[in-house]
């Protein structure tokens, strides 16, 4: 048994796996730590919501059922129809108690809605919301509002969701190819390994906005979805060449011939042996590829081209300050909000990136 | 009616654009109503303003081109034997029209209004009120006395996009027509109640045949080009053989002309013009804008697109010129510059005509709203039109009040969602009717204007002469209403699913539309608005931002299910035909009704004024019963103007496209 080997074996026994290990060193980095708070609870807030800011009940009881009308500000279609049936029309506190007397409701924290302007009396007593630009923030309207008297704050609550689902899924699309790619590649090395990098490299010279802007202009329905589909379709190169990269090495190693050996195939040798050892430096691109994500998509709401309204995005935000720089509420709160979460994922990509690479652990000590 | 964006105003007929010249002389006519679209788009140059149709500046040329084709310009142009002249002096009871001076005109009016205050009170005055602006539109839109204007002054102006062409016959965009318009040469214009006349600085006289199929014009002997060839009635005839030929891709002018049988030149200086029919438009329709002959006639068969091949280049650079002003420099997508012509006002060591007010004119491209803005609070830009939002909000204080002040006035651009009527959804009239049922109307002019624009219940604007008497009132939010007439016409909510459908082919198609709108906030906000409203009553409206051109070709290839729209009115009622005929080139909401066909058909043929409104007063009703556009609002004008300018008198279509318009800014000598 060589020297590594025993090393290895006691390892197994006395300390922690390689994740476990990383996991305690990252928890000693206090900033890669504070971001990860941060993003969990971007991401609690994306989740809540609607119960957070609306103007549609939590829950209600409604002629004798119980009901989430909420839901529907994440689709239209799961809002109970019986509301609309009874001609609501979007408007809840009045009409659930002259409508059934007997009706109760919870309410999402603020009654503001990320779409439209609260008119007058809509919540018992409360005054419609300012707008032009005299919508600064008080007590009602937290952030202010916009132009069109919409609440800035349950803009921006709502507003989450588009941004981390836009970093998370373009990511995971893009993390899914660049990993196929360049096992690929690296695995097979050869012609496979020749194709594989030339097509990486021709994606690489796609310039992702000026793309996004062309398939808008084409398609019938432009929504988010779309973005980050070609977000994720343009952003895989990076990953693959690292990918590539850790394949063309871990290849090479003892338990991948000793795996070899065994008559393991080769996809189970990918998925089983080197992916595992190889994921750790594939991570931190990904993590920076959110942080890029989430930035391409406030651009492109910035210029106009951001998911079709009304629904509502940080990057449209800062594009309704554009006309009216006074109001500086519409500039300061997506803006800082963009920089912490974009901050937020570099430092977790940071964090990683120290905590899994070797060479980077030894310099630090 | 132009649509605001050049195609508008091709379907009207061009008029005239002299609006834009400079003074007096514009040429007059070019036009108009194209001078109105354009204008509208121009001022909209503002995005904001810009119709969803409208063109972007820079490619209106095309764009326009796409939409006339297909019409008139399939046909070519029949041989023509004119007759004598004398027989057609001996034939025809000549009746005199108009000769005026836009500038005389004005200063006639102008003589028994006096300014309600002095030009110091007016310029220190914050614009808060309809009093103020009265006061200062009244001080501060004076002609100077004799002696008090600058000769030597320079203004800088604002186009919110480059030109596409330096041939004025190729005009279609808001910008074209700002600057050509000071460039052309022409013979006709219209005043600030948009009646038509000859202007005098290049016409002696015009008559017209008493049956209406003839316009006889005699023009001055003292006109020349910008390279010192006199200016002739050849060049008029030449000119319209040139936009009458189909391979010339004419994007505006050619609807007008297309009307007419002939143009001849008799001499020199006698041209006449050919009607196939006596149509009230013919006014119209002899104004249009001229090319050089001596420089275009051996060039042009040989490179029919007259931008080509090199010698065209060449010209697209430096062009001939026969307005008051010539292009002397331009540096594409920044600036355009514009200086006074010499031997316009003098000719063979005389003086001829008076001078334009400016020497220079140098036209800045901004794109950007806000851009332009911070320009003219710096003084980069002497004048800009302003959206309602900067009007309210960014130009009250001092830093806006230091060195330029604003006013507004109304204007005959309107806006409207069209509902495509060959769509599953808009064909029923209760369906369209249930749409504006359904709109908060009040709430998008007094949340989304601010208050600042007027209500639209139809194509023309109540103030108009074509109006009906009774004013028609914009359909006001009726949730009941709108659902009420939604089941009457089937779309019901059968799935139980929260959207309306109905049954089509055997399909149960639910009511969910896309609404096409340019990219501007306001607009955007608009249709917002709407789509909350018809989701209270169970439709479902996707709001789809779209770049004005791809609008545009939608729109025009009818691959749309609705949009957001404007269109600026020409200076004839006319001009809306087609916008609303049986098939006509501009109606991108395939709407028909065999009745607007025939008024409109009538109308152009009835001489009579009070007859006509009638007739259009008639259209305007069906319009309005049958919804196949749900109007929004007038579009007033508002512009901010430097300390240092005055003249500036409004017109229904603004403050340049008229005449004199912008030939009546001017700015005081220095003391």
């Amino acid at each position: 048994m060589t020297d590594s080997q025993s090393r290895h074996q006691s390892r197994s026994f006395q300390s922690q796996g390689f994740w476990a290990d990383a996991w305690a060193r990252f928890r000693r980095k206090p900033l890669a730590m504070a971001a990860l708070v941060f993003v969990t609870l971007l991401a609690a807030v994306a989740l809540l919501a609607p119960a957070i800011a609306g103007t549609k009940p939590v829950l209600c009881r409604y002629k004798g059922r119980i009901y989430a009308p909420c839901l529907g500000y994440f689709d239209r279609r799961l809002e109970p129809t019986i509301f609309a049936k009874d001609r609501f029309r979007g408007t809840y506190p009045r009409n659930l108690k002259e409508k059934d007397a007997d009706s109760w409701a919870i309410w999402p924290l603020v009654f503001q809605d990320p779409h439209r302007a609260v008119r007058e009396n809509e919540w018992p007593g409360r005054p419609a919301n300012p707008a032009k630009d005299e919508g600064r923030p008080n007590g009602i309207n937290l952030f202010g509002t916009d132009q069109y008297g919409v609440d800035v704050f349950a803009k921006m609550v709502h507003g989450t969701t588009i941004a981390l689902l836009v970093g998370v899924v373009s990511m995971g699309l893009a993390g899914t190819i660049g990993i196929i790619v360049g096992a690929l590649g690296g695995y097979f090395g050869g012609w496979v390994d020749m194709l594989t990098s030339r097509v990486t490299e021709i994606v690489m010279c796609v310039p992702t906005l000026v793309l996004i802007l062309a398939v808008i202009a084409i398609v019938e329905k432009p929504t988010i979805w779309k973005t980050m589909a070609i977000i994720g379709a343009t952003g895989w190169t990076g990953i693959a060449r690292l990918t590539r990269g850790e394949f063309l090495r871990l290849r090479q190693s003892e338990f991948v011939t000793a795996a070899r050996a065994t008559g393991a195939g080769p996809v189970r040798i990918m998925l089983r042996h080197i992916l595992p050892n190889a994921l750790a430096p594939v991570l931190v691109p990904i993590t920076f590829g959110i942080a890029s994500a989430i930035l391409t998509e406030s651009s492109l709401s910035f210029l106009g081209f951001g998911p079709p309204p009304p629904a509502a995005s940080w990057g449209s935000l800062l594009n309704d300050a554009r006309s009216n720089l006074s109001m500086w509420w519409l500039v300061v709160f997506p803006g800082v909000a963009i920089f912490l979460t974009v901050l937020a994922y570099n430092l977790i990509g940071e964090g990683l990136q120290e905590v899994t690479d070797p060479r980077l652990r030894e310099a630090r000590k | 009616m132009r649509r605001w964006n050049d195609s508008a105003f091709l379907a009207s007929r061009a008029i005239s654009a002299s609006a834009a010249i400079p003074r007096r002389v514009i040429m007059s006519g070019r036009v108009c109503l194209v001078a109105l679209a354009v204008m509208l788009p121009a001022c909209g140059r503002r995005a904001e303003e810009l119709p969803a149709k409208a063109l972007p500046e820079t490619t209106g040329g095309q764009a326009a081109a796409v939409a006339t084709a297909g019409s008139s310009q399939d046909q070519a142009l029949e041989p023509f034997d004119p007759p004598p002249l004398e027989s057609l002096n001996g034939d025809s009871g000549w009746i005199d029209r108009p000769v005026r001076d836009g500038l005389v005109i004005l200063r006639e009016q102008q003589a028994k209004e006096p300014p309600s205050g002095a030009v110091a009170e007016a310029l220190s005055l914050r614009n808060t009120s309809s009093a103020i602006n009265k006061q200062i539109l009244s001080t501060l839109g004076r002609l100077p006395d004799e002696g008090a204007a600058d000769l030597s002054a320079r203004i800088d102006r604002h186009v919110a996009g480059d030109l596409g062409s330096t041939n004025p016959i190729m005009i279609s965009t808001s910008a074209e027509f700002d600057i050509l318009g000071l460039t052309g040469f022409g013979l006709f214009s219209f005043g600030r109640d948009l009646e038509p006349f000859a202007s005098a600085e290049t016409v002696v006289s015009w008559q017209t045949s008493a049956n209406g199929l003839l316009d006889k014009v005699v023009l001055r002997d003292d006109l020349v080009w910008s390279d010192g060839e006199p200016i002739t009635a050849h060049d008029i005839a030449f000119t319209y053989q040139v936009i009458m030929d189909r391979r010339v891709p004419v994007p505006a002018v050619r609807s007008g002309t297309d009307q007419m049988r002939w143009v001849h030149a008799y001499d020199d200086r006698t041209i006449v013009f050919f009607h196939k029919e006596p149509l009230a438009t013919n006014v119209w329709n002899i104004n249009f804008p001229v090319l050089p002959k001596h420089v275009y006639q051996k060039t042009w068969e040989d490179d029919p697109t007259l931008k080509e091949s090199p010698e065209h280049i060449k010209l697209e650079e430096s062009p001939v010129s026969g307005g008051p002003y010539e292009i002397v420099e331009r540096k594409r997508g920044q600036q355009i510059v514009l200086r006074r012509r010499a031997n316009w006002s003098q000719v063979g060591g005389r003086k001829v005509r008076e001078e334009p007010f400016f020497k220079e004119v140098r036209f800045r491209i901004i794109e950007d709203p806000n851009t332009s803005l911070l320009a003219l609070k710096a003084g980069e830009i002497d004048e800009l039109p302003l959206t309602p939002e900067q009007w309210t909000t960014q130009t009250t204080g001092d830093d806006f009040y230091a060195s330029t002040t604003k006013v507004t006035a109304s204007e005959w651009v309107s806006f409207h969602f069209g509902w495509n009527i060959d769509s599953p959804f808009f064909a029923d009239r209760r369906v369209r009717r249930a749409m504006s049922y359904a709109f908060d109307h009040d709430g998008m002019l007094e949340k989304l204007c601010y208050g600042l624009y007027k209500p639209a219940a139809g194509n023309f604007a109540d103030d108009s002469w074509m109006a009906p008497k009774k004013k028609l009132q914009p359909y006001q939010q009726d949730l009941d209403k709108a659902e009420a007439l939604l089941d009457e016409a089937g779309w019901i909510d059968h799935d139980n699913d929260g959207i309306r459908d109905k049954e089509i082919n055997g399909r149960l198609v639910p009511f969910e539309f896309s609404m096409l709108v340019n990219q501007q906030p306001l607009r955007i906000a608009i249709c917002t608005l709407m789509k909350e409203s018809l989701e209270q009553v169970g439709v479902r409206m996707n709001v789809r931002p779209t770049e004005a051109t791809v609008i545009q070709d939608l729109t025009q290839k009818k691959k749309f299910q609705a949009y957001f729209g404007g269109w600026g009115s020409g200076t004839d009622p006319d001009s809306s035909e087609n916008i609303w005929a049986t098939g006509a080139g501009r109606n991108f909401v395939s709407y028909s009704n065999p009745e607007v066909d025939r008024l409109f058909a009538e109308g152009r043929r009835e001489l009579d004024r009070s007859k006509r409104a009638e007739k259009y007063g008639r259209i305007q009703e069906i319009l309005y019963d049958d919804q196949p556009y749900t109007w929004l609002y007038w579009r007033n004008s508002f512009y901010g103007f430097s300390k240092d300018l005055r003249g500036y008198v409004f017109s229904p279509r603004g403050p340049y496209n008229y005449s004199p318009g912008f030939g009546s800014l001017w700015m005081p000598r220095q003391e």
